[in-house]
């Protein structure tokens, strides 16, 4: 009879000598897949498993990709040294933004150093380490957006682009009550759309809003008085406490030898100059 | 073979012996059920191995997003759906022109479009062509990229059911005398539509699940709305599911309707 | 009818269908035309009904010249009968609408004359019970019966037949072939092109001998069939009647 259930599997147009293989062609698929499923859970050494740390690689001069494709930039920088300070190698994974928490939340990646702020809401999902950097949100305005502060920019009429799932989206969710919000997930398609007056303002930290006007002079405006105070931070995944405190000592290591300093000339040179010329902080 | 195997032969399997008998509706739910059970216990099975703690509480706030963006999606589906049709007759009919020229024209957009992805398409349009001939409304943008998206399917589909008019049909009416215009009007239309209609629903549901690309020019449709919800609250399995379960209300019906209009038009031939 | 061609021509794609031919039936009822395959006969027939223009040469029936310009070929094309090997009626139309239709968009009848009028030929035909059943629910026979009522339904001047009963099995070709000879007993002027000898034989008047795009042959059917002149046209009837029962 069981024969005759396996002879189901097949038609019956079948020769008797075409069926033996193909059924064990479909036992060893099973058998592989099911063995599969076990590979992935051991136990080796923690030191020697590498360290996946996820960015989303399109975030000049923090996040970015050199001429030949490969990651750079200062949160690559960050990682690498991190690496070295807990003698783990580094893995970087080039996740968009808004996927990151989720890979980090299912175990894809394990730390997150992408110029994220610890805000109250993502620290209902996942833990931060001490903040590294401080920055603020600011907006970059058309030139005839007529825009000169936030509480111009939430007027009926106005568009406000935001990119998804950064800060700048948030702070729009919840105060941008009267102009319309443009969600949209690059950063290069926020600028567009304000070089082009598709919109009027977009809301974003304050160095990339600062190149972005420096990439666009004749376009924009750049606005760069902070209405909302941030601070960037190492994201961990809940219950990695031993993580965590690693991290934060790696922190206190790094900016006591002189690590940070060290890349901001090497990546915020002219930032450096232009917002001490302006009398901003600088942040690290 | 005994009374029990028969039993469970009949039960499950397809009998290819004998001829062709369709199995009882009792039978065919039962393996239904089965087959549904299996996909529900493999992606069980693939969530319980990713130690994922479920938040629906937290995406349940935000159900009015979901509900507005749904509502856009099917209003911008049905505005290109509309438009699209229209589209596709005329640049099928402009494929038969007798103006070289604008025959060309036709298969030109239409292989443009149908070798391009609907992505590259859609940047290109609202951030250069709507630009250059300064559209700003870009909901009546992206309706208009989805439109002609569709529109050049849509020519082919059309194109097909003409020509799978026999033409000893045709010959038929030209032998009573019918003009040319009467010999599309009553031979070769109605006889296409039979061909055009159910690969025509095909294509109402592809342009349901194409409109989700609409997203990246920030028209607030379904996707883009579940999108803002997993950034709002980091959960997306909880924020995804429900998009897919979204477009599959959407969706199901019409891959049905069309399956039964086959099977009506395929009795008349 | 009087059907003349004077030096009719016709290249189909660099190979000549038909040869210069040249006829003068003078008063006929039933013309046959038979011959080999690919002699010519459904080209001859088409040009004949208006379906296809010639390369050169003239079509002259009952004493005015067919015109192949529009609008003129339109006008002429509707009052010839015209029924084909098969797939004449329209598969999404029932028996009765495939009747009418031409008869209210070509002739001008409203739907209540021409539903009238189909019905009573259908009824004459002994085909009224199959009036609303689409094609795909009859037979060939009931088919091709469908389509000789729905091109005399017309009143046309002339009848043509392309091989009307060449798809059918023999029982079908007979009531097919019955009908026809019904028709020619009623005084319909008709011209068929058949490779059934013995109904061309019996029914035709005269008969046309085709072969390789030329008219082998031409006279009273009685005549030919029993004392073909030429030698292809014996060759040709021979071949063709060996294992029919002598008429």
């Amino acid at each position: 009879m069981y024969r005759r259930l396996w002879r189901g599997f097949t038609p019956r147009a079948t020769t008797a000598s075409g069926s033996p293989p193909r059924k064990t062609w479909i036992y060893l698929a099973l058998m592989l897949t099911l063995t599969g499923f076990r590979v992935g859970c051991n136990s080796q050494d923690v030191r020697v498993v590498p360290l996946i740390v996820g960015m989303e690689l399109a975030y000049p001069p923090f996040e970015m990709t050199d001429s030949n494709g490969s990651p750079t930039g200062v949160s690559v920088d960050l990682a690498h040294a991190l690496g070295a300070y807990l003698n783990r190698p580094v893995r970087i994974e080039n996740i968009p933004f808004d996927g990151l928490i989720p890979a980090l939340k299912t175990g894809k990646i394990d730390l997150i150093i992408s110029s994220m702020t610890a805000t109250p809401q993502r620290r209902q999902s996942i833990d931060f380490s001490d903040p590294y950097l401080k920055t603020g949100l600011c907006l970059l305005v058309g030139v005839h957006s007529n825009i000169h502060s936030i509480s111009d920019a939430d007027r009926k009429g106005k568009s406000v682009a935001v990119k998804k799932g950064t800060t700048g989206h948030g702070y729009a969710a919840a105060h941008i009550r009267n102009a319309t919000v443009l969600v949209l997930d690059k950063e290069t398609a926020c600028v567009l759309e304000v070089v082009q007056g598709k919109a009027d303002a977009f809301i974003y930290d304050q160095m990339s809003v600062y190149k972005n006007w420096r990439r666009y002079p004749d376009h924009t405006v750049a606005l760069l008085e902070p209405f909302q105070e941030e601070s960037w931070a190492i994201g961990l995944r809940k219950g990695t406490e031993r993580l965590r405190t690693q991290a934060n000592r790696f922190l206190v290591h790094f900016r006591e030898t002189g690590g940070f300093d060290r890349l901001a000339d090497k990546y915020l040179h002219e930032q450096k100059e232009a917002f001490r010329r302006m009398g901003y902080p600088f942040y690290f | 073979m005994s009374n029990r195997e028969r039993l469970l032969v009949r039960l499950f399997l397809l009998e290819y012996e004998r001829n062709d008998t369709t199995p009882s509706l009792a039978v065919r739910s039962v393996n239904l059920v089965l087959a549904f059970l299996f996909m529900v216990s493999l992606f069980y099975f693939a969530f319980s191995r990713v130690a994922y703690h479920w938040a629906w509480g937290s995406v349940g706030r935000y159900w009015p997003m979901f509900v507005k963006g749904w509502c856009v999606t099917v209003l911008v589906s049905l505005a290109a759906l509309a438009t699209s049709a229209f589209l596709g007759v005329f640049l099928a009919l402009v494929q038969r022109s007798r103006i070289l020229a604008l025959r060309y024209l036709s298969k030109l957009i239409v292989e443009l479009i149908r070798g391009t992805p609907l992505l590259v398409q859609i940047l290109i349009f609202f951030y250069i062509v709507a630009e250059a001939f300064q559209i700003r409304n870009r909901y009546l943008v992206g309706i208009l990229i989805l439109s002609i998206f569709s529109a050049a399917y849509i020519c082919e589909i059309v194109r097909g059911g003409i020509e799978s008019v026999g033409k000893s049909q045709i010959d038929s009416a030209r032998a009573i005398g019918f003009t040319h215009r009467q010999i599309y009007r009553y031979v070769v239309f109605p006889q296409a539509i039979r061909q055009i209609l159910p690969a025509l629903a095909g294509q109402f549901v592809s342009l349901i699940k194409d409109s989700s690309l609409l997203s990246i020019i920030s028209i607030s449709e379904f996707t883009l709305n579940a999108q803002e919800v997993n950034a709002f609250t980091y959960s997306a399995f909880e924020s995804y599911i429900p998009l897919a379960v979204g477009y599959l209300i959407l969706t199901l019906p019409i891959s049905l309707w069309s399956r039964r209009l086959e099977r009506k038009f395929a009795y008349e031939t | 009818m009087r059907l003349e061609l004077r030096s009719l021509c016709k290249t189909y794609r660099g190979q000549v269908a038909l040869d210069s031919l040249t006829l003068d039936t003078g008063e006929v009822k039933a013309l046959a035309i038979i011959g080999p395959s690919g002699g010519g006969k459904s080209t001859l027939l088409r040009i004949i009904g208006g379906l296809e223009r010639p390369d050169f040469g003239a079509v002259r029936l009952n004493g005015k010249e067919v015109e192949y310009d529009q609008p003129n070929l339109i006008q002429y094309r509707r009052g010839i009968g015209t029924v084909f090997q098969a797939f004449n009626l329209f598969s999404h139309l029932n028996a009765l609408r495939n009747i009418t239709l031409p008869l209210e968009k070509v002739h001008g009848y409203s739907p209540s004359e021409a539903e009238h009028w189909a019905r009573e030929l259908l009824r004459h035909f002994h085909l009224e019970e199959h009036a609303l059943k689409k094609p795909a629910e009859l037979s060939g026979g009931q088919r091709q019966r469908v389509a000789i009522v729905r091109a005399i339904s017309i009143k046309p001047k002339v009848l043509l037949f392309d091989e009307p009963t060449s798809a059918l099995d023999p029982e079908m070709s007979a009531e097919v072939l019955e009908l026809i000879s019904q028709l020619k007993n009623e005084g319909r002027d008709i011209v068929i092109v058949t490779h059934e000898m013995g109904f061309a034989r019996a029914a035709a008047d005269q008969v046309v001998f085709l072969a390789n795009g030329a008219i082998v042959e031409h006279g009273v059917a009685e005549q030919v069939f029993s004392r073909p002149s030429h030698p292809i046209t014996r060759t040709f009837l021979s071949r063709v009647t060996r294992f029919q029962a002598p008429v």
